[in-house]
């Protein structure tokens, strides 16, 4: 007899599987967040999970109630101290494991389990928050998978099945919850907003910057970090012509370009020639606030709304890029125009710094006399580039305080940033408004995602010049020193030992496998995580729903949930114990069916004889008839092997029993 | 200690509205007649403190990963929604097709523990665990049911006075698999228990016969006494009544059963029991029949307006002490 008293939230004795269950769950998602949270968590959550789990087939002795109390204040101060916040994710997750932590060290009632269970949920939230990385996926799954495992566990209390059951049924249930919470995902509506003030994170993303100094383009380039995918909608434009436009640099001092942030008012307005090409960026998170574009690009994103453009055509975001953003732009890479350049303009891509690089200004001036109209003066330059033994180098020498003077007098060799610094800086000289554009050029194309890769190895620097009844022309100093830079891929330029590492990626199958792995990233990223509004509204498109509102989110959602409502209930339905049961036993359990009314059903233990005994003590009207059925099943069950119509007499007998209720 | 402060707090609203509620599901389902197969529709179900805080924290994940605007974080959020969900309709299966094949009742003595048994079958294959079967004044009882299994579950209940004690309803629930949900059913069952006067009263037994006096029983064992023949042991017999000695020559257990001579039965007469009170009268009567059954002797019971015919054995016993139970009910 398995009945016992209730207790209603006793201390539990839980079986040791359950508690392992339950600590390595937690530990998980501790060490899920362990990159993030304060240096002392990791330590301090172990040591929490290892007394536990000395303390595995007792219920531990509790500390003092002052001292618990008084190790979690420390503990809230140490958070402050260390955070000096208590919001955001790594304050948040960091007191998040001490106080569970402190939990575990009292976990005596099903209820004090609940909740470390809770917490360590939360903790797997917070490192869903804090990174969303495909190869990230997979852990997270385990964790959820082992969380829900020891939720079983302690929901069956004392006499728990063995952990590996557990872990069975959450798989189940994790596999039945999979199409909900998909169904939620798609449809319900992503109504992005602030609900509290998220202090951002002030992690350092390699990228471009605000500024450009002689070298700062070269250290950008050891990074394989990404920086865009494209998705074209149609042709691609030739290799030499994908420069992706970042910031535009106008403010110089000798030695760093600067961006400049005050508004010169309207661009001048762009005529477009040539094809035209629409492409999907997905920009990863960088340190401004610019939009990367193909060269210039017509309008604002659909998507950003609040993005604008500048009088130097360039798309500016209202907030720093601090997570992977998508938007869609369409490009021209020819365009002019016939309106003049404003004077506040003419004025800002002229000025130098006095006094600065003087034997360049020299230089400037005599290349100026000897040259008709400011195009000459363009062919002048470049071909003093061109001849001059200049060669372009990934570790392009210190250059001192009057870098162009150092670079073109001096170490003749340089990178991208320092010949478009120096080209730049002739024209101002030569009084040719000029400025410094930074940015891409190039791409890898991943044929598994039909995209565009472009990777921060990418960087590059070029120039734009005016020219009066033509507009803001680009032209890349660079290509004329080295002209493969263009077409080739940067690291056939450079000397094998500088890219060594990279050569290994010259195995057919690795660029493969790893093309691979950053198109399924790529689709991961565009596909899952950035999974916006704008895209639920697309797929009611694809759905062929007219009206895009929250109505017809809210309408799928209600009838999507009836049906997996629907089907969960048919999966989960009862389902009849299959038993060897064989004609024989049908007619017996129809006899042991009628007489349920009588007396106590057929106990384990008794057999069909004794049973019909009993009844019939109980009932002597009936005790001939049962008795003599009872010898006949016996006989048909261990005896000489039955004929059918022996069988089918039987069947008969025992529809004939007419038992009343007494 | 936290459970009762948690239920004297709003206990009476509360009581008032799970009156209720009783009387609503009692008029909704009506009587039940055993066997009761439990389905869907007669199977409540709601969620448990533990589930309202895990609908919270549901609900403060789903603001943080709009607050974020992460798709990683709502897809957690989500599947745990999903998983919640699962959890109510496994819930909901621990009781549904379960069948009750027969519920009994046992009669007992005032003041007594009575005992009921409830007869569960589970022909499915799902294992069903975590059920509880509790009525009011009853000691609630926890089983489980393996699949494609029977259990008798017993149920312990307080006997109140003599008389008729009616088991109004019994409720079966379970908050298994994670104690988010709890899902239950109430039976009602024609369950009614006669609970007999407690036996009391210091009276020596009336003489056999009203003229043979004997002061005091002999024993049975000592093998002075003519007995006409034996029968099979059965429940219920006390095991004074055995006949041991032939047991021991390797005869089956036996009970020796008396041919009394006429007029060697005893009455027990109500009338005589002057200078009691109705109720001590009852219970002295209660105690006289419990010790004939007991010495095996034959009596008969004699109320005012009612006499039961002389006789012994366990369905005499009972037809006595049910007809002293319901004396002037």
């Amino acid at each position: 007899m398995n009945a016992r008293p209730v207790i209603a939230d006793e201390p539990v004795l839980l079986p040791p599987q359950t508690v392992w269950l339950l600590l390595g769950g937690f530990l998980g998602a501790v060490l899920l967040n362990a990159h993030h949270t304060a240096l002392w968590c990791l330590p301090l959550a172990l040591a929490a999970v290892a007394w536990r789990a000395r303390n595995l087939r007792k219920a531990p002795r509790l500390p003092a109630r002052y001292l618990r109390i008084g190790v979690a204040g420390l503990l809230t101060l140490a958070v402050l101290v260390g955070f000096h916040t208590l919001n955001g994710v790594e304050a948040g997750s960091s007191l998040l494991v001490a106080m569970a932590t402190l939990k575990l060290t009292e976990t005596v009632r099903r209820r004090d389990w609940l909740i470390v269970l809770g917490a360590a949920l939360f903790l797997l939230l917070a490192a869903c928050l804090d990174r969303q990385a495909l190869w990230l996926l997979p852990l997270y799954a385990a964790e959820l998978w082992l969380l829900c495992g020891a939720l079983y566990a302690l929901g069956a209390g004392a006499d728990a099945p063995p952990a590996a059951a557990m872990l069975r049924r959450s798989a189940l249930s994790l596999a039945w919850a999979l199409p909900f919470a998909l169904l939620l995902f798609l449809f319900v509506p992503r109504l992005s907003g602030s609900f509290w003030a998220i202090p951002q994170p002030d992690q350092a993303f390699t990228g471009l910057g605000d500024e450009m100094s002689p070298g700062s383009i070269s250290q950008l380039t050891q990074s394989g970090d990404a920086a865009l995918r494209v998705r074209f909608d149609g042709a691609l434009p030739p290799p030499a012509e994908r420069y992706w436009r970042g910031p535009v640099l106008h403010d110089f001092d000798g030695y760093t370009w600067r961006r400049r942030r005050v508004d010169l008012g309207r661009a001048p307005v762009l005529q477009f020639h040539g094809p035209a090409y629409d492409y999907e960026i997905t920009l990863e998170p960088n340190q401004h606030n610019i939009l990367i574009a193909l060269e210039l690009p017509q309008g604002v994103p659909d998507t950003l709304p609040n993005a604008y453009p500048t009088f130097d055509y360039q798309l500016v975001a209202p907030a720093p890029v601090s997570r992977a953003v998508s938007y869609r732009l369409q490009s021209y890479l020819q365009h002019r125009t016939d309106e003049p350049l404003s004077a506040a303009a003419r004025r800002l891509d002229l000025q130098l710094p006095p006094g600065r690089n003087p034997r360049s200004v020299e230089l400037a001036h005599s290349l100026r006399a000897g040259a008709d109209g400011d195009r000459a003066y363009i062919d002048a330059v470049l071909d003093y580039l061109r001849h001059g033994d200049f060669s372009y180098t990934l570790e392009p020498p210190l250059l001192n305080f009057d870098s162009v003077d150092d670079l073109l007098f001096r170490t003749r060799e340089g990178f991208c940033g320092h010949y478009a610094s120096a080209f730049v800086m002739l024209m101002r000289a030569g009084g040719v408004p000029a400025r410094v554009v930074t940015g891409y050029l190039g791409g890898i194309w991943n044929r598994y995602g039909e995209y565009l890769y472009v990777t921060q190895s990418d960087a590059h620097a070029w120039a734009e010049v005016w020219l009066d009844g033509r507009g803001w022309v680009r032209i890349d100093p660079t290509a004329v020193v080295a002209p493969g830079r263009l077409t080739e891929e940067l690291e056939d330029l450079l000397p094998a030992a500088a890219t060594g590492h990279r050569r290994l990626l010259d195995s057919v199958w690795i660029v493969n496998a790893v093309q691979a792995w950053q198109g399924l990233n790529a689709w991961w990223q565009d596909e899952f995580i950035g999974f916006n509004f704008a895209r639920q509204l697309g797929l009611l498109g694809l759905l062929g729903i007219r009206n895009h509102d929250l109505e017809a989110l809210a309408l799928l959602l209600a009838a999507g949930a009836g049906i997996w409502l629907a089907a969960i209930a048919w999966g989960l339905r009862p389902r009849a114990q299959p038993g060897a049961e064989d004609g024989l036993s049908r007619s017996w359990r129809a006899l042991e069916r009628k007489l349920r009314r009588l007396a106590a059903p057929r106990a384990a233990y008794e057999c069909p004889t004794d049973y019909a005994a009993r009844v019939g003590r109980a009932h002597p009207e009936l005790s001939a008839t049962l008795a003599a059925l009872a010898r006949r099943y016996a006989r048909l069950r261990y005896g000489p092997a039955a004929s059918a119509a022996q069988l089918e007499q039987f069947r008969r007998a025992v529809r004939l029993l007419r038992p009343r209720a007494g | 200690m936290r459970s009762s402060r948690q239920s004297r707090f709003l206990s009476e609203p509360r009581a008032a509205l799970a009156a209720a509620l009783a009387r609503w599901a009692r008029a909704r389902q009506g009587d039940d007649l055993p066997p009761v197969a439990l389905q869907a529709r007669r199977i409540y179900i709601l969620p448990t403190a533990s589930g309202a805080a895990a609908a919270a924290l549901l609900f403060v994940m789903l603001l943080a990963g709009m607050n974020y605007d992460n798709s990683l974080a709502l897809m957690l959020c989500f599947m745990l929604c999903g998983v919640t969900l699962v959890s109510m309709h496994e819930c909901h299966g621990m009781l549904s097709g379960l069948m009750l094949l027969r519920a009994e009742v046992d009669n007992t003595f005032a003041g007594q523990l009575g005992e009921l048994q409830l007869y569960f079958e589970n022909a499915q294959t799902r294992v069903r665990a975590g059920l509880l079967v509790r009525s009011p004044g009853c000691v609630p009882s926890r089983f489980h049911m393996s699949p494609g299994g029977t259990q008798m579950v017993r149920l312990a209940f307080q006997a109140g006075a003599r008389g008729r004690q009616r088991i109004e309803r019994l409720e079966l629930s379970s908050s298994a698999p994670l104690g988010l949900f709890r899902a239950w059913t109430w039976l009602h069952l024609p369950l009614e228990a006669i609970v007999y006067p407690a036996p009391a009263g210091a009276r020596p037994l009336p003489a056999r016969g009203g003229n043979e006096l004997r002061g005091a029983w002999r024993s049975r064992v000592s093998g002075d006494e003519e007995w006409a023949w034996l029968r099979p042991l059965q429940d219920g017999d006390p095991p004074r009544s055995v006949a041991w000695k032939s047991y021991a020559r390797g005869a089956p257990l036996l009970v020796a059963h008396y041919d009394a001579p006429a007029g060697a039965r005893r009455v027990l007469d109500f009338t005589r029991l002057q200078g009691l009170s109705l109720e001590q009268r009852l219970s002295q009567l209660t105690q006289w029949v419990l010790d004939c059954e007991r010495l095996g002797e034959t009596y008969s019971v004699r109320l005012p307006q009612q006499s039961l015919p002389p006789g012994h054995g366990i369905a005499h016993q009972r037809a006595c002490l049910e007809a002293l139970g319901l004396y002037r009910q």
